[in-house]
């Protein structure tokens, strides 16, 4: 282990739902999620969206790493279709490790294998020669290296994970698809059929459902949150399984986050869209007197984790 | 969580929801009729229960800490006395593809929170024989 190496979070891929490689969405960037965490020579992925190609291609020029582990939060395709060109899985000599949701390591490989096979791709699974390891959690715990993590089921559509991640001393959390406020519009639509009784106990049922989902969060040096829509495209997107940006400023405030990163962008949006997406959130933090920074996640950004 | 007084020959519902206080909501709802009533906060916690036990109606809630609700579903077809469980799905989560996983699984019915005490006592009448408790 090098003492004076970088122990870093960086974005490969940003977007949500399918890649925008547009002239004027480069600034954010157009691959879909991907972020690599670095530490102590500890390679660990979240997701593995086309962003992880050109990560998969810059491990391979490295002399000292020969293994990685990557950790999906679901299997929708901008989360996975990076998958079929990762370069180290297919070398031997790698060593690969690879968890998700599922009830076992087989389902979890049938997952991922199901986007390899013919007429959908020419190559399956079995010429990934590296040495690849799929993972099971303990009690919803697991550990890589200097990594603790631990999973929380957030709001999309099929399970879908969350992760919040401990290394040294600080904590990343990283939910790229998660919509919030969700059961909070489903009692409002129904708050005038309730009686008092029923009214009062929904009511304490979504403080306790708020409380737990805080607590996945708390704290957060580095929080990396679905921020796919803006309040007009939510309105007609409410049930998609993705979050307005403003809810998920809220969120973090309320969380007592100290970075957001807003994550999952739409890839309708250009570069422009998103800037004033940004500048209205840090408005918004500002009048709740926050002492939070918002970030936009671009693809290239590195953070240094121990100035965290 | 898991506790009840359990009476022979009364049918027995189930509910599992990290939320304590939709569990009381069930149990509430139900508190009229004539059933045995156990409540499990995780998947892990009920999943031992469910080994030895065939509730007549379980109800789970999706997202919960550790195995979430179609997970936990999908393990329990597993087991021999679990393949015909009448289950139905009580979320927040109000997605297509969490509907059509609860049908391939058998789930009988995929309904969105919050229901009306009124509601769950519906759904109880509709999957299980059931008679209201004598008042004397």
């Amino acid at each position: 282990m090098n003492a004076t190496a970088l122990n870093y979070i960086r974005f490969w891929g940003v977007r949500g739902s399918y890649p925008a490689p547009f002239g004027s969405h480069l600034r954010v960037g157009g691959n879909t999620s991907c972020i690599e965490l670095r530490v102590d020579d500890h390679v660990l992925v979240c997701d593995g969206g086309s962003g992880i190609i050109p990560l998969g291609n810059y491990l391979m020029t490295l002399k000292d790493i020969k293994e990685l582990t990557i950790i999906l939060t679901h299997y929708h395709w901008d989360h996975i279709s990076g998958l079929p060109f990762f370069v180290p899985a297919f070398v031997p000599g790698w060593k690969v490790n690879i968890y998700g949701p599922g009830n076992s390591q087989q389902e979890i490989e049938r997952r991922i294998s199901g986007q390899m096979v013919d007429p959908y791709f020419p190559v399956e699974v079995e010429t990934w020669l590296a040495d690849i390891h799929y993972l099971t959690a303990d009690n919803s715990q697991l550990e890589y290296g200097p990594f603790k993590m631990e999973t929380f089921n957030v709001h999309h559509p099929g399970s879908t994970f969350g992760y919040r991640i401990k290394v040294h001393d600080k904590t990343i959390v990283y939910a790229s698809d998660n919509e919030l406020k969700f059961i909070e519009k489903a009692i409002a639509d129904r708050s005038d059929e309730l009686d008092p009784r029923e009214l009062q106990l929904i009511k304490a049922m979504q403080a306790e459902e708020w409380d737990k989902s805080i607590d996945s969060i708390k704290n957060a040096h580095v929080f990396i949150h679905d921020a796919q829509y803006t309040p007009e495209d939510y309105a007609k997107k409410r049930g998609w399984g993705h979050s307005c940006y403003i809810d998920t400023a809220n969120f973090a405030m309320d969380a007592n986050v100290k970075q957001l990163y807003l994550f999952h962008v739409d890839p309708n949006y250009n570069d422009t869209k998103i800037e004033e997406l940004h500048r209205s959130t840090v408005k918004l933090i500002h009048e709740r007197q926050s002492q939070m920074e918002c970030h936009i996640a671009r693809e290239g950004l590195i953070i240094d984790i121990d100035k965290l | 969580m898991g506790e009840n007084v359990m009476t022979d020959k009364m049918p027995t519902i189930v509910v599992v929801d990290d939320s304590a206080t939709s569990i009381s909501l069930y149990q509430f709802s139900v508190e009229p009729l004539a059933v045995n009533f156990v409540g499990f906060k995780s998947s892990a916690e009920a999943l031992p229960y469910l080994q030895e036990h065939r509730p007549d109606l379980l109800f789970l809630d999706i997202i919960m800490p550790g195995m979430d609700g179609l997970s936990l579903l999908r393990h329990l077809r597993s087991f021999a006395n679990q393949k015909d469980t009448p289950v139905i799905m009580v979320t927040s989560k109000d997605y297509d593809q969490d509907r059509y996983v609860a049908k391939q699984l058998g789930a009988v019915e995929f309904l969105i929170k919050p229901l009306r005490f009124k509601e769950i006592r519906e759904l109880v009448f509709r999957h299980v024989e059931v008679k209201f408790k004598q008042s004397n």
